[in-house]
């Protein structure tokens, strides 16, 4: 008999009939009785003292249902972390980016509401603004916050082993500064949000969103009514990729709008405020310090990066550190400083994202292939002297419990056939490498963990109750197939109720890499507790040993002689009539260090695994026009074990797209004083099918010993080592280590123009 | 408040005559989803650049939030809607979702619209000319390459 029914293969995803014929309900699809349209009205500046709000005509205009400012709301400010309290969700006397939210307005149409915005007289007193790193930490720069000095949001500071003895101890020392600006999410679907009060002050809403809990809890202290009154209701959710898992204003504004007009109000953004005024991914300043021996193995390094997180704290702690920590987990590092400041300017407010930090990470990355150059030892090489092993502990005390990576360079190696290539390419060919390790999942307080619930039909069927989101990688999928696995069902048989804040208990949500780990675990846990139940009921029916049964096909049978069988609805009948709860309940807990905080302890276990991987990225540049072709990619990541290897597949071709394809060669945000020129498609150009190169997809399962079934992540880890391989490549093929990314036609020009000159010199 | 009248249109969708009244200004993609409640029509970018609007005209993929729906009059237009008969899903569809094309599906309806439109046109396309044909879809979450599979296997059933 085969291990598993269910688990392990290519399944096709529960999901994905309704999204191809048009019936998944994304937020900005649904229609409610009354329904009014909610527009919001922002700042034109980038920084300015809000003097006086006037709606007086907007409220007259017919039509108008409610209008909301910063008086409606208490001017209560939220943060993620308590000691980052620092946005309100309405100013109440300044606005610190262009795009700001200033008022929102509640029509009977979209024309009346724009008409309305328009009739709003904002009186604004402008001040001068910063917009770049080094303006913000200028002396006498103008301050965003009272509470952050120096415009210094936050700041990370990681020591660990003696770093100044280990560059003397060093071989070769060197020092680069490497830059990226910001880039964008871009998800298909512009955020959107539905909500409306009833009577009884319940409140329901709808929007795209990583985690439904964390977006109650600000909803509930905003509006000042209990937990049990905020309905976060699923509905499909058209990407997140690092975004979507804070509160956002507009989700505010709409449930004070509904509220007001107690009718039903949807606020649907365009792309320009998709791309302004939810999130953005940190622009970056990364100078990278390393020692290695003769081998080039790295004894040291030290790490000052300057992250620009525009007007406010957002998962600031998180984000400064996660570039750090990815990288200080792929590669063994024992004596290292990381200073990482978050800058606050005036544009708009960055997040987490998936390929985060390029700047950091190829920084990192291609310095090794510097070095290897210096010591005539190839790139893949490099990686297999430096790369994390199982069983060691990182350098701020992790310990890795499994981890692939040296197979994943090898395999990658081989598939990419790296010996025959390295070296050998004709010019303008090249070849590079990158790896990357992400976690699975961190601390997350008191939603660090994850609860699930299972509930029996009379038939044998099943109802799964849990916090978990998908944001359209397949965690619905993922729960369906532990379900049906453990329970001996098939997938038609079991139905799920998740991402409901009414119905469904705590989860982390989707974000950081930890649904199947954390929330996975919890759902097969309550398939195992539902399993226990029947399984004590059909024991006793056949006289024999709970142990000595097992589930399949819709069957409790004896393992040993399968003859003696009981379909699961009859067992279910049986405890109906008992008054026996079968009702299953699991919750899983990551052991994490509790302790750890980003800021003033970053050090103890972070994450109880993570994931590994290799990507080799194969180019053609073309030195009249700088145009790179890329030939072929190869990317491989540690995930553990692969539940549904198709999906998986997806992510990293998804990872190669965004990480690799555009965020190392078109994408990025273009600026003229905090206003973004390229807010669009048209100008920030994400990937297209034609730019795609073949992809081959290599998957390595070290089977995590926590892991459900052994699985770990797998969405992020092949988008940062594309970014980092694709960097590489173009190196390689150029003859020129690069430093500022994405690596577009300009620099590579620049880059062929100077070491022709340098040639000639030489 | 918009000034200007509403005039009286017939649009002929998935098969189905609607008689709508609508400003001379609404887009098609605003009369599909707000009058006609074809929500599978999603507007992405709103500028005709990332294809999720897609809808067929006369069987030719055309961008409906560039086209204004007094335009659409006497023509035969497809949504995502009209392509599954009842229970069964297009091959097109089918094959999506078979071959793993599907991961968030925000931009899913265009691009098998704009791959039903291609393999009508050439039941037998190359890799090639399917990148081509759906390089006016943007899609965040695939990278593609499903997709190209997806509607290559169509193309190889066609032989």
């Amino acid at each position: 008999m085969e291990k598993f029914s269910y688990i392990g293969k290519d399944m096709k995803r529960i999901d994905t009939t309704h999204k191809a014929t048009g019936e998944a309900l994304f937020a900005a699809d649904l229609t409610l009785p009354r329904m009014l349209v909610g527009k919001i009205l922002r700042s034109p500046h980038a920084h300015a003292r809000i003097v006086a709000i006037d709606t007086a005509k907007a409220e007259k205009l017919p039509g108008v249902k409610a209008i909301v400012t910063a008086n409606d709301t208490c001017g209560d400010k939220w943060g993620v972390f308590k000691y980052t309290q620092d946005q309100q969700f309405l100013p109440t006397e300044k606005v610190r980016y262009v795009g700001e939210e200033v008022a929102g307005v509640a029509a009977v149409d979209e024309d009346t509401a724009l008409e309305a915005l328009s009739l709003i007289n904002v009186t604004y007193e402008v001040l001068p603004a910063v917009f770049t790193i080094e303006e913000a930490l200028a002396p006498g720069a103008p301050q965003l916050h009272d509470v952050y000095p120096n415009n210094i949001n936050i700041h990370v500071h990681i020591d660990v082993g003696d770093v100044e003895k280990g560059f003397a101890k060093s071989h070769l020392v060197r020092e680069d500064t490497f830059t990226a600006p910001e880039d964008s999410y871009f998800q298909g679907e512009p955020y959107a949000v539905a909500a409306q009060f009833d009577h009884a002050g319940n409140l329901e809403i709808w929007m795209p969103n990583a985690g439904p809990h964390l977006k109650a809890k600000p909803l509930s202290n905003v509006l000042k009514i209990p937990l049990n009154k905020v309905r976060v209701r699923k509905i499909t959710i058209g990407g997140a990729f690092g975004g979507r898992s804070e509160i956002s204003p507009a989700d505010v504004i709409c449930a004070f709008l509904a509220k007001k007009a107690q009718r039903p109000v949807k606020i649907v953004y365009t792309r320009e405020e998709n791309t302004v005024c939810t999130r953005q991914a940190h622009s970056m300043i990364a100078k990278i310090k390393t020692g290695v021996d003769r081998e080039g193995k790295v004894v040291a390094r030290d790490i000052t990066c300057h992250m620009d997180g525009g007007a406010y704290s957002s998962t600031g702690p998180i984000a400064t550190s996660v570039p750090f920590l990815c990288m200080e987990q792929a590669y063994r590092m024992e004596n290292v400083r990381y200073n990482g400041y978050r800058v606050l300017t005036n544009k708009p407010i960055r997040g987490m994202f998936r390929t985060h930090g390029r700047a950091f990470a190829c920084g990192v990355d291609i310095q090794l292939d510097m070095f290897g150059e210096a010591l005539g030892i190839d790139p893949l090489t490099m990686r297999l002297r430096n790369a994390r092993q199982i069983g060691d502990t990182t350098p701020t005390k992790s310990y890795v419990a499994s981890c692939g990576l040296t197979e994943t360079i090898e395999k990658t190696g081989k598939k990419s056939q790296w010996k025959e290539k390295f070296g050998k390419l004709p010019p303008f060919h090249g070849i590079g490498i990158g790896c990357n390790s992400v976690q699975t999942g961190f601390p997350m307080g008191i939603r660090g963990g994850s609860q699930a619930f299972i509930k029996l039909n009379e038939d044998g069927g099943v109802t799964v109750i849990t916090g978990i989101v998908d944001n359209g990688q397949g965690n619905d999928h993922m729960i369906v197939q532990i379900v049906a696995e453990e329970l001996g069902l098939t997938p038609d048989d079991v139905q799920l109720i998740t991402a409901d804040t009414e119905v469904t208990p705590s989860d982390p949500g989707s974000y950081s890499m930890c649904e199947t780990f954390i929330g996975g675990n919890a759902v097969r846990l309550a398939a195992q507790d539902v399993k226990k139940k029947l399984f004590r009921i059909a024991a006793t029916e056949f006289g024999v040993g709970e142990e000595e049964l097992s589930a399949k096909n819709h069957k409790i049978f004896v393992t040993k002689d399968p003859q003696q069988s009981m379909s699961i609805a009859k067992v279910v009948r049986m405890a109906l009539t008992r008054n026996e709860s079968i009702s299953g309940e699991g919750s899983y807990w990551p052991q994490v260090d509790w302790k750890r905080e980003w800021v003033k302890n970053p050090y103890g276990q972070l994450s109880e695994t993570f994931s590994f991987g290799t990507v080799i990225c194969e180019v053609k540049v073309d030195p009249e026009t700088g145009q790179v072709e890329v030939l072929e990619v190869t990317a491989s990541q540690d995930v553990g074990y692969a539940l549904n290897p198709k999906v998986i597949e997806g992510q990293f071709e998804g990872g190669v797209a965004m990480g690799g394809q555009g965020g190392m060669l078109t994408e990025y945000l273009q600026w003229y004083e905090g206003r973004v020129l390229t807010p669009t498609q048209l100008g920030y150009l994400v990937p297209l099918a034609i730019d795609m190169p073949k992809i081959n997809d290599i998957i390595v399962e070290t089977i995590d010993p926590k892991g459900p079934y052994g699985a770990k992540e797998a969405g992020m880890s092949v988008a940062m080592s594309a970014a980092q391989a694709y960097c590489g490549a173009i190196s390689n093929a150029v003859g020129v280590y690069f430093h500022e990314y994405p690596i577009t036609p300009d620099k590579i020009l620049k880059a062929i123009e100077e070491k022709k000159k340098k040639n000639r010199k030489g | 408040m918009n000034q200007m009248k509403k005039t009286a249109i017939t649009l002929n969708v998935n098969n189905e005559i609607h008689e709508v009244m609508v400003y001379p200004n609404r887009t098609l993609l605003e009369v599909l989803r707000d009058d006609l409640h074809l929500t599978g029509t999603k507007e992405s970018c709103g500028e005709g650049v990332c294809g999720s609007c897609t809808v067929l005209i006369n069987g030719t993929p055309v961008r409906s939030c560039l086209t204004l729906a007094v335009a659409a009059q006497s023509k035969e237009i497809t949504t995502i809607e009209g392509l599954s008969v009842g229970e069964k899903l297009h091959p097109v569809q089918e094959a999506f979702v078979n071959h793993h094309a599907i991961q968030c599906g925000f931009c899913t309806p265009g691009v098998i619209l704009t791959a039903y439109a291609l393999l009508k046109e050439n039941p037998n396309p190359t890799e090639v000319e399917i990148r081509h044909a759906i390089s006016g879809n943007i899609c965040r979450c695939t990278g593609y390459a499903k997709m190209v599979e997806a509607i290559k296997s169509l193309a190889e059933e066609g032989r």
